[in-house]
């Protein structure tokens, strides 16, 4: 497993084409982990693109941190993570969570930057994500997974079942993710990302809830294009290919 | 660790032995020991394994095989329903075709 010491933290990647000329850069939302792109979506691009994926800390298989899940904290991270690798400026792609910190990179590190491709990304002022992490216990989780796995198909066993309930027992109740969440509540207020002057595409689901949020960056950013995709909030899982192939063009042209 | 551990050809028997022995790496010895592997066993539904216990087990199968298969191009052709009732017997005849 390439795991690797960024800020004296074990953190999983996974890299494509390594030799190719520019990098594409991708980051997975909250409570996921990397495999959201490794089997359809990061293939697609490392035909052009060299690719790097990595785990956010505390998932997938990077090391577990107790704080720092707030946007300046995750950009940072993310900015260590590429001078680990050695990688001035990318194009960036971030799913769920992962658009969010997208979106703060272009706004504290727009240098590092090329094009970026926002998928899904919620506005951090929505109460039902806060409210998922009050309402946290393992009878919502199998709740949760009874009524919602429909979309991504998989049923999850005891042993997941477990295993996903350790991950979210440590992040909701022993780190600092629910106050550092909270604490971004603004960030869609923040003038900053009026200023925000890169190409940007968003992608939302056409029966997503955040489609509503794609439409208001869409407005906000002025080189910034919507394009809806069928299906909801899971649209890299649902239409994989879809999505790789709307980014891969996007990133070539 | 990019390595390649072996080139030789395997039989199926080998196969699966190292099947078994990349499962259990990855999801932990003391589930394996709960479970019947067989060539039977689906990925998901048997085996019980998420997409980033998949992600470990295509690098093991990467690091010992290197350019010999293409493990995760041949996954990635696949849709949600073939993935989901993926069985080491599929993978086996796959890793034996590409030999």
């Amino acid at each position: 497993m390439p795991i690797i010491k960024v800020n004296n933290r074990d953190v999983h990647i996974q890299e494509l084409n390594k030799g190719a000329a520019e990098t594409v850069l991708l980051l997975h939302g909250m409570f996921s982990n990397l495999s959201v792109y490794y089997f359809n979506i990061a293939p697609i691009l490392a035909e052009h693109f060299h690719v790097v994926m990595y785990d956010l800390k505390s998932h997938g298989l990077s090391e577990r941190v107790l704080d720092g899940y707030d946007l300046e904290n995750m950009t940072n991270d993310l900015c260590a993570l590429m001078e680990a690798l050695n990688l001035d400026k990318v194009h960036l792609a971030g799913y769920s969570f992962g658009g969010l910190i997208a979106l703060k990179m272009a706004i504290r590190f727009p240098e590092k930057l090329k094009k970026l491709a926002i998928i899904e990304a919620p506005n951090p002022n929505d109460e039902r994500a806060h409210g998922l992490i009050d309402d946290y216990s393992k009878d919502f989780l199998e709740h949760y997974v009874e009524n919602f796995t429909d979309t991504t198909k998989v049923r999850m066993g005891k042993r997941q079942m477990e295993r996903n309930h350790r991950m979210y027992e440590y992040l909701f109740h022993q780190t600092s993710i629910k106050k550092d969440m909270v604490a971004e509540k603004g960030f869609f207020s923040d003038p900053a990302i009026l200023a925000v002057d890169k190409e940007i595409l968003l992608l939302y689901g056409t029966y997503s809830d955040c489609l509503d949020t794609g439409k208001d960056l869409n407005e906000k950013i002025k080189d910034s294009k919507l394009i809806a995709v069928n299906g909801d909030h899971n649209i890299p899982i649902q239409e994989p290919a879809l999505i790789g192939n709307t980014i891969n063009t996007f990133f070539i042209n | 660790m990019d390595t390649v551990a072996s080139t030789a050809k395997l039989n199926n028997d080998e196969i699966f032995d190292l099947m078994k022995q990349f499962i259990t790496e990855v999801i932990g010895e003391e589930f394996v020991e709960e479970m019947d592997i067989t060539p039977e066993s689906s990925f998901t539904k048997d085996l019980e394994m998420d997409s980033i216990e998949i992600v470990s087990f295509s690098e093991k199968i990467k690091q010992h095989f290197g350019d010999q298969i293409d493990f995760t191009g041949w996954l990635s052709s696949m849709d949600l329903d073939q993935l989901i009732d993926l069985n080491l017997g599929t993978i086996i005849n796959y890793i034996q075709e590409c030999q």
